[in-house]
């Protein structure tokens, strides 16, 4: 009886109105992290959400490889989104080592980055329709991620933990045909893409149990600094790739996607309508590169960088990501420090659930494009 | 009336594909094709060659015995150790090649990148289990067999929408 109970965790007698409710860390929903929930019948009191479950210090294991073999590992937090989670760590070590980046190079990590993009949602989108009773909405995109799997595979040689991108450009050029067979897969995708509209997005059930909660104002989303969808979805026009442009997005033709409501069904349905923005610049890409070139800038091996620190950032499938790199004249890294959307967006879970019925849970919980893996790093 | 509306699209639009032909593959008689040889590496350029990174291959008559997959593996996933071997080459005086142990491997391909000898690829195998950890242990002598490979599914994509062969 004397055994301390562990943090967050007290216990309740039988007239208490309020109960605890722990929902996870292994999975029941909410990925593997913990979120401590007070209920008074079926409505949420106060939410704390405890993120740590999976941390394995990626930051620290940093410090003792050296900047081509950290390559493998940094990527293991996101991999169905790897190419997104290396591309602020090649950037920074670039401007640390000072390498120039061949142009042919350039467009490839674009499409790369892209069809990552395209990847990480349409997963994502699959455990969003499950969570909320949906299966055929877990069914259709991840049968149609294979499409962009398959592109990747050609393009790299693995199907999720590509390593494709390194310090200097591309670990290899793309295969024959490769332009052809993605602009058709694309266009099929984009054809795909439209038949959700009907099954999902303008679907009574889901509107009714997503349109209206969770709502997270203007105001509120800047002040939180939430980032990606779900300040997109609250109405603030930010996006890394237009706002501060990095490799070739400046010469992309793309639009960013902006809604006002601010609500669940907002957040769900920004990403689904990035995808296209996504297509038409995987298509642009593909006409605007150079057809022959180098793809990869040789590397000294073991290469050192001097005294100095980076800190560079792209727009991930989650939001802002950035990689704060500072380097005392070795070859590895005195310090590397990732920050990741899905943390920041975490942080307006408590405001989001507050006096919202534990049903919405899920849907407000995945609308917020938390990866919980990613954010313990 | 646009509830029940809503609700009859959304059912209309998942009976359609019934009639579309299933996108699945069927894998153990079907298996996916791959571009290229597996993931190759041009020392000269420092540029690879786009394919699958599967098992590795190794070219006994060009290994020097130089450790420098070794080297790159080490901290990473500390799958590859040198090995002696019993066979005599000019270019390897010490005779010693990489052993790979496949429990281990990541498949990040970094070893290949690091071979300046053409003596290190990848191939298209990827079905490497097995019942025991230490048969995933691969002799050098077994990375030297060029593996037998029936792979000729590609994604097609018509009218009725795409399917695997």
């Amino acid at each position: 009886m004397t055994t301390p109970l562990p943090p967050g965790i007290q216990l309740e007698k039988v007239d208490d109105r309020i109960m605890t409710l722990n929902v996870g860390p292994q999975h029941p929903g909410s990925g593997h992290m913990r979120l401590i929930i007070k209920v008074d019948g079926d409505y949420i009191v106060s939410c704390d959400p405890d993120p740590g479950y999976v941390h394995r210090g990626e930051e620290k294991m940093a410090e003792y490889r050296n900047y081509i073999q950290n390559i493998p590992h940094l990527e293991r937090p996101v991999i169905h989104d790897s190419s997104n989670i290396l591309y602020p760590y090649c950037l920074a070590v670039e401007e640390l080592l000072g390498i120039e980046v061949p142009e042919r190079a350039k467009y490839i990590r674009v499409i790369a980055a892209e069809l990552n993009r395209c990847i990480y949602t349409l997963y994502w989108l699959a455990i969003y329709g499950i969570f909320l009773g949906h299966s055929t909405m877990f069914m259709w995109p991840a049968g149609d991620r294979e499409l962009f799997i398959d592109l990747l595979e050609a393009m790299s040689g693995a199907r999720v933990t590509h390593a494709y991108l390194v310090p200097g450009g591309v670990r290899n050029d793309l295969p024959a045909n490769f332009e052809e067979r993605c602009l058709r897969q694309v266009d099929y995708f984009e054809k795909r893409l439209k038949e959700y509209q009907a099954i999902f997005y303008k679907n009574p059930i889901l509107i009714s149990r997503t349109e209206g909660t969770g709502i997270l104002s203007r105001t509120d989303a800047i002040r939180l600094g939430t980032t990606g969808s779900v300040l997109r979805a609250s109405g603030v026009n930010y996006d890394i790739r237009k706002k501060e442009p990095y490799d070739v997005y400046e010469n992309m033709d793309f639009e960013t996607v902006v809604m006002k409501e601010g609500d669940s069904y907002a957040r769900s349905y920004i990403p689904y309508l990035e995808m296209f923005e996504s297509c038409r610049i995987i298509r642009d890409a593909i006409r605007k590169m150079p057809k022959s070139g180098s793809v990869r800038t040789k590397l000294k091996p073991n290469p050192k960088g001097g005294n100095d620190e980076v800190y560079k950032r792209v727009e991930s499938g989650r939001g802002e990501l950035g990689y704060y790199i500072v380097s005392n004249n070795r070859p590895e890294p005195y310090r590397v420090k990732i920050s990741v959307g899905s943390f920041r967006n975490l942080i307006c879970m408590p405001y989001l659930l507050k006096g919202e019925l534990l049903g919405n849970m899920p849907s407000v919980y995945w609308g917020l494009n938390y990866w919980p893996v990613e954010a313990d790093r | 009336m646009s509830t029940a509306g809503g609700i009859i699209r959304a059912l209309n639009s998942g009976i359609k594909h019934l009639a579309v032909r299933r996108f699945t593959l069927r894998y153990p008689e079907q298996k996916l094709k791959f571009v290229g040889d597996g993931f190759q590496f041009n020392p000269e350029t420092g540029v690879g060659i786009a394919g699958l990174r599967g098992r590795h291959i190794l070219y006994h008559d060009h290994c020097t015995g130089c450790q420098l997959c070794a080297v790159a593996c080490e901290g990473i996933a500390e799958a590859i150790g040198m090995v002696k071997v019993n066979e005599t080459w000019k270019q390897n005086k010490k005779a010693i090649m990489p052993q790979i142990d496949y429990g281990k491997c990541v498949f990040c391909g970094l070893c290949v990148d690091a071979c300046p000898f053409y003596a290190l690829y990848m191939t298209n195998d990827y079905e490497l289990s097995s019942f025991t950890k230490s048969a995933l242990i691969y002799t050098p002598a077994q990375l030297a067999v060029k593996p037998k490979i029936s792979q000729d599914v590609e994604i097609k994509i018509d009218d009725r929408g795409a399917t695997h062969g």
